[in-house]
């Protein structure tokens, strides 16, 4: 007989819903297992957190997140948040600013909630409407923001600091753009790389003194998203201290220094809470009895192994993260575990249509679920995050709502199934519960 | 209005228009060169990249394959730096009339292409993805050509020779004084205004579009006979050189590896409109079977991106009703004096890449005539600026100039290695405002990405080194996206999909260009 690791639940999908439905689902007491492709796509994603910042189509941004999960969901009633209910997302962002608080990186606080989105500056001097952000940020809240400086750095390509500066200025905040130096000795250097350099002490300080030399008058700058990776706030208090005014990030290209310290964060909480995570292990084939998963087979690095579960999540994304596959005659498929779609244009309808700011009709296919999250046609399969159907993440601005919110959901349901409690709020941690609108 | 006058004015910035140019200047000539869009925009850029050998047309075209052969031979020493010498290959595959294979060796030795057959196996090593059922495998002198960087050579070998090179100025009215065209009044769109041009001699080389151009001086009856086909370009290169069926040529039938990548080509559809880009579905799946055949799992592979060229195919009256791949592809020179009696015109058109130099050549000569200034044609032994080495190019020369170069030159785009340096360098020459221009001339934002990394970067130098305002800046960036976005749905699955998934990430949720300022926003 083929050995298997056994687990009371087996989580597919490292991501930001699999890793919150595998912590819940640890701290409740359960066995977890989270098997993984990748890493996952938070270490590309800006950092805030988008729970519902616009209505398709629309151009002004929505005020309230918790109005635009009602509009969202009144004009789709397909749309996720459908399933996953105002309160499920209040609650699931209450639980990740205390996980972040009670992180391995003291200081490092995530603010915000439903009541009313902040305005972020983007790269190319836009502002995102976002529900949270990690303390890095929030400097850079326009509403705040009077005379800016943006400092750029020669050698990061992703970010160019005079259209960032001018763009503010269109959208009317007194911006000028500037250069400071952070010499890794190569032309081109990642945000992670400068990041990195910036956890050391010495080179904070004199990045510190030469922004201090370009910063003039301004009463607040913004830089590229590299503030320090394992040491991000004490680069970033140390930095507000020496300017003597506030400091925010601005998230640009992947990969993304704001990503990886929440993934990072994600990823203590469930070992700390006992859940295993096996990166490297693609779903090669499963096994069924009936309408349950009995067990899944990954391929990995050093060998075959098995993984049997009571009850699956599936997490694994969508067409981006490959979970998803549309071949060259226009059949899409759910290549883990076989499951039926949801959200597919008819037989001979366009799936992709030729402006490119349209929105594309294959852009809201997810996998089939009940309204408990159920997979249509597997009975102990719950699905969370980018495989939901019924959603355009990112032209909403909600990517990170759904997928916090899903896993978090999931692992309420799944819970139930294996006889754990989940706690009300991460276990040993002090909520911070003010930074979430009552 | 600003009024120009010159000897020569040559209505076109494809291959044949900036290759009369650079003939004409090059025998002295004053001459100016009008394009309504970017240099090879049309036609020319939208081609799969093939240097022909002739081998495609030595059974059904021996003129035509003569032609192709004598031009390949000159080009590769004049234009070396623009060809890479990948060499090709004639397969015979389980598809093919095996009778086929007689005729072409027959024609290849009536029509002087050298052709030597070899065994299968070693065909198979050479080119390990193609069909193992191949029964006969030939060796012709195909080579791939990069028809930017020769337009981009004509061109500036024009300019150092006193040419002026007029990109986005629209023609639209040919002066006449009587029977004679006396030059053209042509709209400049970058700085919206009329500029009035008198020359003695204007060359029509406007490809698919001879026939509008034609009419404009009241001439009537230029058939130029529009054949769309649609090529489609997969990441990386599925064959070292080129490789075509051996068969009459057909639909998809060659695959050209280019560069980067490599381009299946290609259908031929007659259509009324040369503006005519359509990609029809039908097509594209027909082009992915006889991909098929060729490289068997072709659909597993990565398809980049599709688009759609215009032949210009030359008929007269009776040739009516010719599928327009049965129409000759040889070129048609026509002095309207003759033609029509009216002078200081001539039309160039049909004809193909590879024969471009003879066409300008032809057309010089005629010039000369009309001028009654002989002076002989240089294009044959003067290499282009950039090819005096003779050398041609390699695959790989970029990433060994960005090796050498690691510590001082920062890249822009990762896919085809192009450096800040050299955008600056075409930013400062063309005063270009489209990132599709820097496509052309750097190959920015054409490797598998399609511009998630690089186009972003593009736009904030165009904004900081140039002095396009942030406004328009954010405009190139999304009319680059719209414009690359035209040629990936149509073949967008597998894991291009993922990759414009990502890059949808990229430009939605982190850069958010849907939602760019406008003023007063931010209160």
């Amino acid at each position: 007989m083929r050995g298997a690791l056994r687990s009371d639940v087996v989580v597919i999908g490292a991501g930001s819903a699999g890793l919150t439905a595998a912590i819940r689902l640890a701290q409740a007491g359960a066995q977890v297992t989270v098997i993984a492709k990748g890493s996952g796509s938070t270490q590309l994603a800006p950092g805030w957190i988008d729970v519902a910042g616009y209505m398709p189509g629309e151009r002004a941004p929505l005020a309230s997140p918790r109005r635009g999960i009602e509009r969202l969901v009144a004009r789709w009633p397909d749309h996720p948040y459908a399933l996953l209910g105002v309160q499920a997302v209040k609650d699931t962002l209450a639980w990740l600013l205390a996980t972040v608080a009670a992180g391995p990186l003291a200081g490092y606080t995530y603010s915000g909630g439903l009541d009313a989105n902040m305005r972020l500056v983007t790269a190319l001097g836009g502002l995102r409407p976002s529900a949270c952000a990690p303390v890095t940020f929030t400097a850079g809240e326009a509403a705040g923001l009077r005379r800016v400086a943006i400092v750029g750095v020669p050698a990061l390509r992703d970010f160019h600091p005079r259209l960032c500066a001018d763009n503010l200025l269109a959208a009317g905040i007194e911006a000028s753009a500037h250069s400071v130096a952070l010499d890794l000795g190569r032309a081109d250097a990642s945000a992670l790389a400068l990041a990195r350099a910036l956890d050391d002490t010495r080179a904070r300080r004199a990045f510190a003194a030469s922004l201090a030399a370009v910063v003039g008058a301004s009463d607040a700058v913004g830089l590229p998203a590299i503030l320090g990776l394992h040491e991000a706030p004490a680069v970033h208090s140390e930095l507000q201290e020496r300017l003597g005014r506030p400091v925010f990030e601005i998230p640009t290209l992947p990969p993304s220094v704001p990503g990886l310290r929440l993934y990072e964060i994600l990823r203590h909480a469930l070992r700390a809470a006992g859940g295993r995570l096996v990166l490297g292990a693609s779903v090669v084939s499963h096994e069924r009895s009936g309408e349950r998963v009995t067990r899944v087979d990954t391929a990995t690095a050093g060998s075959p192994s098995g993984y049997e579960a009571e009850q699956y999540v599936l997490a694994s994304g969508g067409f981006h993260s490959g979970a998803l596959e549309l071949d060259s005659h226009w059949q899409a498929r759910e290549a883990v575990l076989g499951l039926p779609l949801a959200g597919l244009p008819r037989e001979g309808a366009p799936r992709f249509v030729a402006d490119y700011f349209d929105e594309q009709p294959f852009s809201r296919v997810g996998v089939a679920v009940h309204a408990d999250l159920r997979a249509v046609g597997a009975a102990n399969v719950f699905v969370a995050g980018a495989s939901l159907p019924g959603a355009v993440p990112w032209r909403e601005a909600s990517g990170e709502g759904i997928a916090l919110a899903s896993g978090y959901r999931v692992a309420e349901l799944v819970a139930a199934e294996v006889g754990a409690t989940p706690a009300p709020q991460s276990s040993g941690a002090a909520a911070p519960a003010e930074g979430v609108g009552a | 209005m600003i009024t120009l006058a010159t000897e020569v004015l040559v209505i076109g910035g494809g291959t044949t228009g900036a290759g009369v140019a650079w003939d004409a200047a090059l025998r002295g000539f004053d001459v100016i060169l009008v394009e309504r869009g970017d240099l090879a925009e049309g036609t020319s850029g939208r081609f799969h990249g093939l240097l022909h050998s002739g081998g495609r047309y030595v059974v059904k075209d021996p003129r035509a394959a003569r032609e192709c052969i004598a031009e390949n031979r000159i080009l590769r020493r004049v234009a070396a730096d623009c060809i890479e010498d990948c060499g090709g290959l004639f397969v015979t595959t389980p598809w093919d009339d095996p009778a086929y294979a007689e005729r072409f060796l027959a024609g290849c030795a009536t029509a002087g292409v050298d052709c030597d057959e070899l065994p299968v196996t070693q065909a198979l090593r050479e080119e390990p993805r193609l069909h193992p059922q191949i029964s006969r495998a030939f060796r012709v002198p195909d080579a791939a050509i990069d028809v930017w960087k020769t337009v981009s050579a004509l061109a500036d070998g024009a300019r150092q020779h006193g040419a002026r090179i007029l990109t986005r100025h629209e023609v639209r009215a040919l002066s006449r004084d009587g029977d004679t065209v006396t030059g053209a009044l042509a709209y400049d769109l970058r700085r919206g205004q009329d500029v009035a041009i008198q020359a003695r001699v204007t060359v029509n080389a406007t490809g698919a579009w001879a026939g509008q151009i034609a009419a404009l001086a009241g001439i009537e009856g230029v058939h130029v006979r529009p054949g769309r086909g649609i090529m489609i370009a997969m990441n990386h290169r599925l064959v070292a050189q080129v490789v075509n069926r051996c068969q009459m040529p057909t639909d998809g039938d060659i695959l050209v590896p280019i560069r980067t990548v490599s381009v299946i080509g290609t259908t031929d559809e007659h259509t009324e409109n040369p503006d005519d880009q359509a990609v029809p579905p039908a097509e594209v799946d027909s082009m992915l079977d006889e991909g098929e055949k060729l490289v068997p799992g072709f659909r597993q592979a990565r398809a980049l991106r599709v688009w759609t060229g215009v032949r210009p195919l030359f008929q007269d009256d009776k040739a009516q009703t010719l599928p327009t791949r049965d129409l000759t592809r040889s070129h048609a020179l026509l002095d309207h004096q003759k033609r029509d009696g009216v002078g200081g015109l001539i039309t160039i058109t049909g004809g193909k890449l590879t024969t471009f130099r003879l066409m300008a050549q032809q057309t010089v000569d005629l010039v000369c005539w009309m001028l009654s200034r002989m002076r002989p044609c240089a294009t044959g032994s003067t290499p282009l600026p950039g090819s005096e080495s003779g050398e041609h190019y390699r695959l790989g020369e970029r990433l060994a100039r960005k090796e050498a170069a690691l510590r001082e030159r920062q890249i822009v785009c990762e896919c085809e290695l192009v450096s800040r340096e050299r955008l600056e360098a075409v930013l400062d020459e063309t005063e270009t405002t489209e990132i599709d221009d820097l496509r052309r001339r750097l190959r920015l934002g054409m490797g598998p990405c399609q511009g998630g990394f690089c186009s972003y970067r593009a736009a904030g130098i165009m904004h900081a080194h140039g002095s396009l305002p942030a406004a328009r800046a954010d405009q190139a960036l999304t009319d680059f996206l719209k414009e690359r976005w035209k040629g990936i749905w149509p073949v967008l699955y597998g894991d291009q999909l993922r990759q414009m998934r990502f890059d949808e990430w990229v430009f939605h949720a982190v850069l958010d260009v849907e939602h760019l300022p406008v003023d007063g926003d931010a209160r």
